[in-house]
C-alpha cells in the first residue's frame, strides 16, 4: 500500500478528546486523596528572610503542611533545574520567589492559610532597574555569545555613501501558556510519578531524578496533553519540587498548580534587549557593514542570553560585521527561552533596521533584501542546505498586493485610517535530535495494527497527528490502525517539543522504527517477494501475530557540514486610527520554506499561532517592573495583554515546497519557532508606511502614535 | 429560560462501523458510552489513536462520583447547594468559598472547564448557566442553588458531537486544548445570542429592533474576544464557528477582510 | 479568601438589614468583581449576602425617562429595545466593556461599585491608600501610565474602571439608594461617585448597608446623535486608556446641548463641562470640536507615565463628537 498520508490535512487524532473535556491535563487526573498546594512568594527583590512565622497558617482548618526553607525537605542538589525557587536557604534573590508551600485539604483552605503567614525579611540592596544595570553591562560568560567579527565595521560606517546608525528595545514579555503550570505528584514508596506539563519529559524526569537523588527510572512523567508551553515549559523550574517535596514530606498526592499571577514570577520570562543596529551601503544597495550589538539583562542567579544577533550573522551578505552581547544581572526570575528566542527580538531589530536603510536608499524594501542575498552563510562559510527566502519574498509580495504599496508614507487612506504594507523576513534553525520509537504491531488476519510508542510530548504542535501519519505511510496502514502512545517517560526516550526539533525528531525516528520492523520481519522468512510485501504479509510469512522493535536514532552525520534553517517572508497590512492611534491588522501573510510539511493543516495553525505571536510582540505585549520593589505591575491577564481575537485580521498561509535532505532523512525543518520570527518587524515596518513614524520601542500602543 | 444547547440540531448522523472496527474496539474492551464515544470521533481522526487514550482515561476515570462527592476534610461555613449540571441534578455540601469551577473540577469530577486565569480574564472556565455563557470562576456555586449548568462534558449527545464541536475539530479550532472548552462553551451559547439579535460593540446600528442576525467575521471576533487562546488559533475558531452559524461549509482561506464599518465601528 | 458565612436575600429590606448590622459584610450579586477581590485578598468579608435574585430587575419608562433595576444584568440591559431605541449610548458603553461572558453575570448596581484595576490596589503587597488608609500611593511615583489626569490628590490617582458609568455620567442619571429603615434618596451620579480626596478608601456615596435599588435616566434628544468610543492597548477585552461618551442634542447644524464624559482620566466619569460648555449653540465643526476639547484639557494635570493622556483625550474627544454627529437613526 502506498497511499499518500503525510503532509495531509488530517484533523488532530487527539481532537476529540479536546473538544469534549475529556483530554487530560496535569491536574485533571483524578487522584485520591489529593491535598491541594498554594504558593507564598516574596515581596523582596534581595535579601534574607530573617523570620517566617507560619503558625496560624498551620493551625488553620484544613492545612496539613506549612513547609518554609527552616523545614524543607533537603535536597541533594544538581538536577539542572531551570530556575526557581525551591526553599533550601533563606535567601530571596527575585520579588516573587517562592518562600513557602501551604498544603491544605481543599485549595480555599490552601489559599487562605497562605494569606496569615507573616514574614519578616532583611532587605538587600537590589538590581531592578534596567536602565541602570544595562549602562553597567559586561562581557557574556557564554561561549555563544563571544564577539563575532568580521572585516572591519567600523571603517565600513565612516567611509559609507548610506548608513543609519539606531536603537532598538523591545520589553520583557511572558509566556503565559493558557495551562498555568501544573503538577500532581504522587509518592509510592520510592517511585515519584508526576503529572506534569512538561515539553521535554525526559528533561523533567532527569531534573527531578537529580534534586531527589534519584534513579532516572525511578521517577515517572506523565504528560499526555500540555496546555501550551512557548519554551516555559521546556524543563523543570522550582514549582515541580515544590510539588514533589511535600507530597513526599506529607506523604500524600499533592497538586500545585501556579496562579496566573504566579506565571509572571515562577517560569522565566523574555528578557528585555536594547539592540543597536549599524548598517552601511553604497549607492547601488548593496551592503558593507552591518553591526548588531545587543545590551541585554540576565539574572543574579545564572545566565540565559538569548541571541538577538544570531540572524545578522547570516541573513544578508555583507563584507564587514559585528554580533557582540553585553549582560548585566538583575534580581529577576531567570530568562529563558521563549518562542523563537533571540530571532524573534532581534528580527524586529535587524528587520527594521533593513526597512530603514532600504528607505534611505529609496529602494523597494523586497528588492533591497533581495539584492543582499547571501550565496553561502557568511557567519561560518557553509553552503544553506536550502534557502527560500527570495522565493517567499515574490510570493509572499505577490499574495499580499505589494503594488499598493507606495514608498513613501502616509500616502494611503480609507477613512479615519492610515494604512500601511510592510515586509520582514526571518529564519530558524533547522534540527534533528536523538530520539528513540518503538513500533508494536498486531496482526488480526489481513488486518495490522501498530502502536507507536516514544516519550515525546505534544503541545499543541500536532505531534500525535503526525505520528500517526508517518507511521501510517511507512507501514502502509490507514491512519485508523495507528495507535500513538507519547507523553510519558516510560516509553522510550525522545527529544523535546522545543526549538523546532520535535517533528524532525519524532518523525525521523518513527519512520525509521517502522521501516526498521520490515526489515526484520522480511528477515524472519525466506520469502522472495515479486512485489513490495504489505505488513500483513510480512507478518503472515514469518507467522507472527505480533511483532515489535525499536530504533534509536540520530541526525545525519554530515548535517554540520551545511547551515540549514527554515526561512520565511512575512507581509503585513496595517491600519492605523489616526485619532486614537489604535492599530488593526487587517492582513498577515507568512510564506515559508521549512522542507516537508507534515500535515497541511496543524502546519498553517502553527504558523497562524506564530504570526499571532508576533502580533502580540508588535503591538500589546509589555511586562514592566516596578524599580522600586523589582515587582511586575503587569501581573494579571488585565494588564499583560495577549492579543485577542479581535486583534487578529485575515492570515495567509503558504509553504514553498522544498525537498532537503541534508536536514534529516525525511526532510523537515520545523515550523514551531520560524512562524514568529519578522512578524513584529514586519507590522512596524507597515505602521512605518502607514503614518511616517518609526517606532523603535515595542510595543506599538495608541500613545506612541499620536 | 431554556437551555440553549437543545435548540441545535445535532448534524452528525451515527456512523457505520465496518466489522473490523467492531472487532478492534472489542479487542481493546471499548463498550458501552465510550464505544459511543468512538462512533462520535471515527470521522474526526485515526480509530486506535483514539483507544489509548480513551483506555487510559478511563481507567484513571474509574475513580467514582460517589468518592468525588465526598467533600474531603473539615468544612469551614458548610452549604448545602443543589443545582443541574448536564441535566442532572446535583446536592451537595460545599466551602461557601467554592466557586463554581472547582465545584465542577475538584467535586464533581468535571475536569473539563479549565482554570486558565481564576480572575475571569482569560475565559477557560467558560460554562452556559441558565442558557447563557458565565465565567465559572468568578461564579461562586453558593450562587447556583436551582440553575442549570452545562459544559463541556454536556454538549456531545451520546456519540454525537455537538456541532460545534466537529467544526472545532474539522477547522482545527485549538492546538493546545486547553482553551478549547470554553471557547467551545463559549460559541455555542453565541449562536443564541445572534438568534436574539444581541448587539456587540462592532455592531454598527445599535439603536435597530432586535432582530436575528448573520455574524460577520468581526462579529464573531469581538464577541470570542473573552476567551483567549494563546497558541493563536484565532482565524479557526472564527471559521469553525461561521461554519456552525451560517450552516455552510467554509473555507479556512475564505475568512475576509475586514469590512470599512465593522473597522471604524471597532475602533 | 478568608471563610465566610453566605446568605441569599429574599427581600431588599432584608438584605439591607444583615449587611448594615455587620461591618465585614459585603453584598454579592454578579460577583465578577467582588469575588476577584476576594481571591486577591483585597476584599476580606466575613458575611456576603445574595442580592442576585432580589426582584430588582425592571427596565421600563417612566414619567420622566428611564428606570434601570440595580439587579437588571448588563447583557440585559444593553440589548432592551427601549435601551436601544432611546438610550444607544449606554447601550454601546456597556458593550465596551469586559466580555460576553462577564456582562451576562454583571449587574447595573454592581457595575457602578466597580473598584479600580490600579495595579497596586489590587496587589496587596504594595502601599494603597484606597485599600489601606494611610499605606501610601504605590502610583504616584510608580508606574502610573493608565492613571488620573484630572481630580487626582496626593493620596490616590487611580480611575474608574467602567465603561457604563461613562455613559450614565452623560445621560445625568440618578442613582436610587435605599438604607436602613427603608430609607431612600436619589444622588445625580455625578456626585455619586467621588473624587479621592484625603479619603480614597471610599469610592462613592454609599454608606455601608446602604443599596442601589435603580438607576434613573432623564428622557433626552440624544438616541440620533451619539457614541462611545474606547481607546485600548488590544481591540477588545480591556480597560480603557481613555473613553468617551459623548451625545449631541442638534436644532438644524447646530448643537442645541452637548453631553461629554470621559473614562480612564479620573477617580470618576469626568464629566467634559468646559467642553460642553463651549459646544452649546455652536455649529457641529471639527474646528468647534477641537476647541472643546482643548478648553477641558487646561485642566489636565500628568503624571511621570500618562503624559500622553490629554492629547489622546483630547483627539478621542473629537473623534467620538464626530461619529455622533454620524450616528444612524433606529
Amino acid at each position: 500500500m502506498t497511499t499518500k498520508i503525510i503532509g495531509e490535512a488530517i484533523s488532530r487524532i487527539e481532537g476529540y478528546l479536546k473538544v469534549t473535556g475529556t483530554a487530560n491535563f496535569s491536574t485533571d487526573f483524578p487522584i485520591k486523596n489529593v491535598a491541594h498546594g498554594y504558593i507564598l512568594k516574596s515581596t523582596i527583590a534581595a535579601g534574607k528572610i530573617t523570620e517566617i512565622e507560619t503558625d496560624a497558617a498551620s493551625i488553620s482548618p484544613g492545612v496539613v503542611g506549612v513547609i518554609t526553607y527552616k523545614n524543607a525537605f533537603k535536597l541533594t542538589g544538581g538536577g539542572n533545574l531551570r530556575g526557581g525557587g525551591i526553599l533550601q536557604e533563606p535567601t530571596v534573590d527575585f520579588y516573587g520567589q517562592h518562600i513557602a508551600v501551604v498544603v491544605a485539604e481543599t485549595y480555599e483552605q490552601a489559599r487562605h492559610a497562605a494569606r496569615l503567614i507573616k514574614v519578616t525579611y532583611n532587605k538587600a540592596e537590589a538590581k531592578t532597574d534596567f536602565e541602570k544595570s544595562s549602562a553597567e553591562a559586561t562581557v557574556p560568560r557564554s561561549q555563544g555569545r563571544a564577539d563575532a567579527i568580521r572585516g572591519d565595521v567600523t571603517a565600513a560606517l565612516q567611509g559609507a555613501e548610506h548608513k543609519i546608525d539606531v536603537h532598538y528595545t523591545t520589553p520583557i514579555e511572558h509566556h503565559q501558556p493558557m495551562e498555568p503550570h501544573s503538577t500532581i505528584a504522587v509518592w509510592e514508596g520510592g517511585n515519584l510519578t508526576l503529572y506534569n506539563a512538561s515539553q521535554i519529559v525526559g528533561a523533567v524526569q532527569n531534573a527531578l531524578a537529580g534534586t531527589f537523588g534519584l534513579k532516572p527510572e525511578n521517577v515517572r512523567v506523565v504528560t499526555p496533553h500540555v496546555g501550551g508551553g512557548f519554551g516555559s515549559k521546556g524543563g523543570a523550574w522550582g514549582n515541580v519540587v515544590l510539588a514533589a517535596m511535600a507530597a513526599k514530606m506529607l506523604d500524600r498526592p499533592v497538586k500545585l498548580a501556579l496562579t496566573r499571577q504566579n506565571m509572571f514570577d515562577s517560569v522565566g520570562l523574555r528578557q528585555q534587549n536594547k539592540q543597536r543596529l549599524q548598517i552601511a551601503a553604497a549607492a547601488d544597495g548593496k551592503i558593507t557593514a552591518l553591526a548588531h550589538d545587543t545590551i541585554t539583562h540576565t539574572a543574579t542567579t545564572g545566565e540565559f542570553i538569548e541571541p538577538c544577533g544570531f540572524l545578522s550573522g547570516f541573513m544578508y551578505e555583507s563584507p564587514n560585521a559585528r554580533i557582540t552581547y553585553r549582560v548585566a544581572p538583575m534580581n529577576v526570575i531567570i530568562p529563558t527561552f521563549c518562542r523563537a528566542p533571540g530571532e524573534s527580538t532581534g528580527s524586529f531589530a535587524l528587520e527594521s533596521a533593513i526597512d530603514e536603510m532600504a528607505y534611505q536608499l529609496k529602494m523597494d524594501p523586497v528588492e533591497f533584501r533581495i539584492k543582499n542575498e547571501p550565496a553561502k552563510d557568511p557567519s561560518n562559510g557553509r553552503p544553506f542546505s536550502s534557502r527560500a527566502t527570495t522565493a517567499a519574498l515574490r510570493k509572499g509580495a505577490e499574495m499580499i498586493g505589494w503594488s499598493k504599496r507606495n514608498q513613501e508614507p502616509r500616502q494611503n487612506r480609507k477613512g479615519d485610517y492610515l494604512v500601511g504594507y510592510g515586509t520582514a523576513i526571518g529564519a530558524y534553525p533547522a534540527r534533528q535530535s536523538p530520539t528513540s520509537a518503538r513500533v508494536k504491531l498486531m496482526r488480526k488476519g489481513n488486518d495490522v495494527n501498530a502502536v507507536i510508542e516514544l516519550a515525546a510530548s505534544d503541545l499543541g504542535t500536532g505531534t500525535y497527528t503526525i505520528i500517526a501519519q508517518t507511521a501510517g505511510e511507512t507501514l502502509g496502514l490507514p491512519i485508523s490502525a495507528i495507535d500513538v502512545k507519547i507523553g510519558d517517560s516510560t516509553l522510550p526516550p525522545a527529544a523535546g517539543s522545543v526549538g523546532s526539533i520535535g517533528a524532525a525528531s519524532f518523525c525521523n525516528a518513527v519512520s525509521e522504527a517502522c521501516q526498521q520492523a520490515k526489515i526484520e520481519l522480511q528477515a524472519k522468512s525466506d520469502v522472495k517477494w515479486v512485489k513490495a510485501p504489505t505488513v500483513a504479509e510480512l507478518m503472515d510469512a514469518a507467522k507472527l501475530n505480533d511483532f515489535e522493535t525499536r530504533v534509536d536514532a540520530k541526525p545525519p552525520a554530515n548535517a554540520s557540514q551545511y547551515s540549514s534553517h527554515s526561512f520565511n517572508a512575512n507581509f503585513s497590512e496595517v491600519w492605523v486610527n489616526e485619532s486614537t492611534g489604535m492599530i488593526k491588522v487587517p492582513r498577515h501573510v507568512a510564506v515559508t520554506g521549512a522542507g516537508k510539511i507534515m500535515n497541511a493543516k496543524t502546519a498553517r495553525s502553527q504558523i497562524y499561532g506564530g504570526c499571532i505571536w508576533g502580533i502580540g510582540m508588535a503591538l500589546t505585549e509589555e511586562s514592566i517592573l516596578d524599580p522600586r520593589w523589582g515587582n511586575f505591575v503587569t501581573r494579571s491577564f488585565a494588564e499583560y495583554h495577549i492579543p485577542v481575537n479581535l486583534d487578529v485580521g485575515r492570515i495567509d498561509v503558504a509553504f514553498i515546497p522544498e525537498e532537503d535532505f541534508v536536514v534529516n532523512k525525511l526532510g523537515i525543518k520545523g515550523i514551531g519557532e520560524v512562524g514568529i520570527v519578522g512578524v513584529a518587524a514586519s507590522i512596524a515596518n507597515a505602521v512605518f508606511n502607514a503614518t511616517g513614524k518609526r517606532v523603535r520601542d515595542l510595543p506599538i500602543t495608541p500613545d506612541k502614535l499620536l | 429560560m431554556k437551555n440553549r444547547c437543545e435548540e441545535i440540531e445535532p448534524v452528525e448522523q451515527e456512523l457505520e462501523m465496518t466489522a473490523d472496527e467492531e472487532k478492534l474496539l472489542d479487542e481493546l474492551g471499548i463498550f458501552g458510552e465510550s464505544r459511543r464515544k468512538f462512533l462520535g470521533h471515527a470521522s474526526a481522526a485515526g480509530l486506535a489513536a483514539v483507544a489509548f487514550q480513551l483506555l487510559a482515561e478511563q481507567k484513571a476515570l474509574a475513580f467514582s462520583e460517589v468518592e468525588a462527592l465526598q467533600p474531603t476534610g473539615l468544612l469551614e461555613n458548610p452549604l448545602k447547594v443543589g443545582f443541574k449540571v448536564n441535566g442532572a441534578a446535583r446536592s451537595l455540601e460545599i466551602d461557601s468559598r467554592m466557586t463554581l469551577l472547582d465545584t465542577l473540577r475538584e467535586r464533581l469530577g468535571l475536569t473539563g472547564s479549565k482554570k486558565g486565569c481564576d480572575h475571569g480574564q482569560c475565559g477557560a472556565c467558560t460554562v452556559i448557566v441558565d442558557g447563557e455563557r458565565a465565567l465559572s470562576c468568578l461564579m461562586l456555586a453558593a450562587q447556583c442553588e436551582g440553575r442549570d449548568v452545562t459544559t463541556i462534558e454536556g454538549l456531545a449527545k451520546g456519540s454525537e458531537l455537538h456541532p460545534m464541536q466537529a467544526s472545532f475539530v474539522k477547522h482545527d479550532g485549538f492546538q493546545c486544548g486547553f482553551c478549547t472548552p470554553g471557547q467551545i462553551c463559549s460559541a455555542v451559547a453565541m449562536m443564541q445570542e445572534a438568534k436574539s439579535g444581541e448587539l456587540s460593540y462592532v455592531t454598527e446600528n445599535v439603536r435597530s429592533a432586535a432582530r436575528a442576525v448573520t455574524l460577520s467575521d468581526d462579529e464573531i471576533r469581538e464577541r470570542m474576544s473573552g476567551n483567549l487562546c494563546r497558541c493563536g488559533a484565532y482565524p479557526n475558531i472564527v471559521a469553525a464557528i461561521r461554519e456552525v452559524h451560517t450552516g455552510k461549509a467554509t473555507d479556512h482561506m475564505a475568512i475576509t477582510e475586514m469590512t470599512m464599518e465593522e473597522s471604524n465601528a471597532a475602533v | 479568601m478568608r471563610p465566610f458565612k453566605f446568605t441569599r436575600a429574599g427581600q431588599p429590606t432584608a438584605a439591607i438589614q444583615s449587611v448594615t448590622g455587620d461591618a465585614a459584610a459585603r453584598y454579592v450579586a454578579g460577583g465578577t468583581n467582588i469575588v476577584d477581590l476576594m481571591k486577591e485578598g483585597v476584599e476580606n468579608p466575613t458575611e456576603l449576602v445574595d442580592i442576585s435574585r432580589l426582584a430588582l430587575t425592571q427596565i421600563r419608562s417612566t414619567s420622566s425617562g428611564l428606570s434601570v433595576g440595580a439587579m437588571a444584568r448588563n447583557t440585559v440591559t444593553a440589548n432592551h429595545p427601549l435601551v436601544r431605541r432611546d438610550y444607544p449610548l449606554l447601550t454601546q458603553a456597556i458593550l465596551a466593556g469586559a466580555s460576553q461572558q462577564i456582562r451576562n453575570m454583571a449587574t447595573n448596581g454592581g457595575n457602578l461599585l466597580q473598584r479600580t484595576r490600579c495595579t497596586y490596589f489590587y496587589d496587596i503587597s504594595m502601599p494603597c491608600n484606597k485599600r489601606s488608609p494611610g499605606s501610601g500611593c504605590g502610583a504616584m511615583e510608580g508606574v502610573n501610565r493608565i492613571h488620573a489626569i484630572f481630580g487626582w490628590s496626593d493620596k490616590c490617582v487611580a480611575v474608574h474602571p467602567s465603561d457604563m458609568c461613562v455613559a450614565l455620567a452623560a445621560l445625568d442619571a440618578v442613582v436610587n439608594i435605599e438604607g436602613a429603615g427603608r430609607k431612600t434618596r436619589a444622588v445625580p451620579f455625578t456626585d455619586f461617585i467621588r473624587l479621592p480626596g484625603d479619603t480614597p478608601e471610599k469610592d462613592n456615596l454609599l454608606e455601608h448597608g446602604e443599596l442601589i435599588t435603580s438607576i434613573d435616566i432623564p428622557k433626552n434628544n440624544f438616541a440620533a446623535n451619539s457614541y462611545y468610543l474606547k481607546v485600548r492597548d488590544r481591540a477588545s477585552y480591556a480597560f480603557a486608556l481613555v473613553s468617551v461618551a459623548a451625545a449631541l442634542d442638534m436644532s438644524g447644524g447646530n448643537i442645541k446641548q452637548a453631553r461629554i464624559a470621559l473614562g480612564g482620566v479620573a477617580h470618576k466619569p469626568w464629566r467634559a463641562i468646559e467642553a460642553e460648555k463651549y459646544l452649546q449653540g455652536k455649529a457641529a465643526t471639527e474646528a468647534n470640536f477641537k476647541a472643546a476639547a482643548e478648553a477641558e484639557m487646561k485642566a489636565a494635570r500628568t503624571l511621570k507615565h500618562n503624559e500622553f493622556k490629554p492629547e489622546l483625550a483630547r483627539r478621542a474627544m473629537v473623534h467620538a463628537l464626530q461619529r455622533a454627529m454620524k450616528s444612524r437613526s433606529a
